[in-house]
């Protein structure tokens, strides 16, 4: 399958990026095509600026100042999310991609003023991501990310698809041993993906 | 109240535009001492680089990349947002914002092997968010409206605990009429005002 991997982490000698490269690994050895976007190293500007906002709705234009990454989001099979929560939400440079590259016509298209999912070649989908809180925190606080995956895009991609979710909670007192596990964990369920 | 509104659209001739400037009028208007920080307009960077993440946990040195947004939320006793909700969440620009100053040792302390999350934000004592949201409210209830929750319910339990939130969204914006607009500008301006 070619698989899209969005990555956001800014720092190389992260344990995001430790995951990252499991991911990477996991999907090649699984005989992947990857796709590795990493948001950070690629520069991605996450402010939709005033001109994409005005064109916004315009199907032949909008598209127009992120060409090559929704080229790269329509080709993809399937998609793997690997980030860390930030105040309970994507880092600001992920959301970005949302706001910028998910646009009318791309991923969803307006049909009498309803939203029509567009994004049905993606029919497989993974989120690979660490929490600063608690589960029991990120679950009092409604855990909009997880919502994000599991209701948003799975209602943008081919229905029925799978999702998988995979989160390391409490990332300020995990043990060594904990964070070890994490990744054999993600680096088999993406070896088997 | 000193009172900090957050404000994040790309246009100045927008409806969101429209909707800071009655924000802003109608707490001023209640007696307020309003500071307003229009992040488009000082080109705010949202991304967390590098090195800022590297300080991220440093006292003091993760304040001074963002030093006067640091001081602003401070100072500030009320928090009013506005923005539009896309994808049902906060605009990557004003989710950046919250990402670079709102910062541990600032704003709370991080938990230890013994105690919790310790919040240090208790001067901001209300906090409110007027929001356009494309979706419906059924549909906005049911993706768990996460631009709402990373606010109302994340930032908030760094505020005081009796904190008092207000929320007002104007939905379907993609089929909004002249009417609905002018009704939801004066709903802002009469909840705004005696909150």
């Amino acid at each position: 399958m070619r698989v899209l991997v969005l990555y956001s982490h800014p720092v190389e000698s992260s344990f995001a990026a430790a995951l990252h490269e499991k991911v990477i690994d996991g999907l090649q050895n699984a005989g992947h095509e990857v796709d590795d976007c990493d948001l950070y190293a690629e520069d991605f500007e996450p402010r939709l600026s005033r001109e994409e906002r005005l064109a916004y709705h315009d199907l032949e234009h909008n598209r127009l100042p992120v060409s090559g990454y929704v080229e790269r989001l329509l080709k993809a099979e399937a998609l793997v999310i690997v980030t860390p929560v930030w105040n309970f939400g994507y880092p600001a440079i992920l959301k970005g991609f949302l706001d910028r590259v998910f646009l009318p016509g791309v991923s969803f298209k307006m049909a009498d003023g309803k939203v029509v999912p567009n994004l049905q070649s993606i029919h497989k989908l993974a989120v690979v991501t660490t929490y600063g809180g608690t589960r029991l925190r990120a679950f009092l606080v409604g855990d909009p990310p997880r919502k994000i995956a599991t209701r948003l895009f799975r209602g943008l991609i081919k229905p029925g698809a799978p999702v998988g979710y995979y989160a390391l909670y409490d990332m300020n007192r995990v043990t060594q041993v904990q964070r070890e596990n994490f990744l054999s964990k993600v680096h088999s369920k993406m070896g088997a993906f | 109240m000193r009172t900090l509104v957050v404000y994040s659209h790309p246009c100045p001739e927008s409806y969101n535009a429209a909707l800071k400037t009655a924000a802003v009028e109608t707490l001023e208007n209640a007696g307020h001492e309003v500071r307003v920080i229009d992040l488009y307009a000082e080109g705010f960077n949202p991304a967390m680089d590098a090195d800022e993440r590297r300080g991220y946990h440093e006292p003091d040195k993760n304040v001074e990349p963002v030093a006067e947004h640091v001081e602003a939320i401070m100072w500030c006793e009320m928090l009013v947002f506005v923005y539009p909700t896309w994808w049902f969440g906060l605009p990557a620009m004003l989710k950046g914002w919250l990402d670079r100053v709102w910062v541990p040792h600032v704003t709370f302390e991080m938990p230890s092997e013994t105690s919790g999350m310790k919040p240090k934000m208790q001067h901001i004592r209300k906090i409110a968010i007027v929001t356009t949201c494309g979706a419906t409210w059924l549909i906005s209830k049911f993706m768990g409206e996460p631009g709402r929750k990373t606010i109302l319910r994340g930032m908030k339990a760094l505020c005081a605990p009796s904190c008092k939130s207000l929320y007002l969204a104007h939905y379907k914006m993609d089929t909004s009429t002249d009417q609905s607009r002018s009704r939801y500008l004066a709903k802002v301006r009469q909840h705004l005002g005696k909150f």
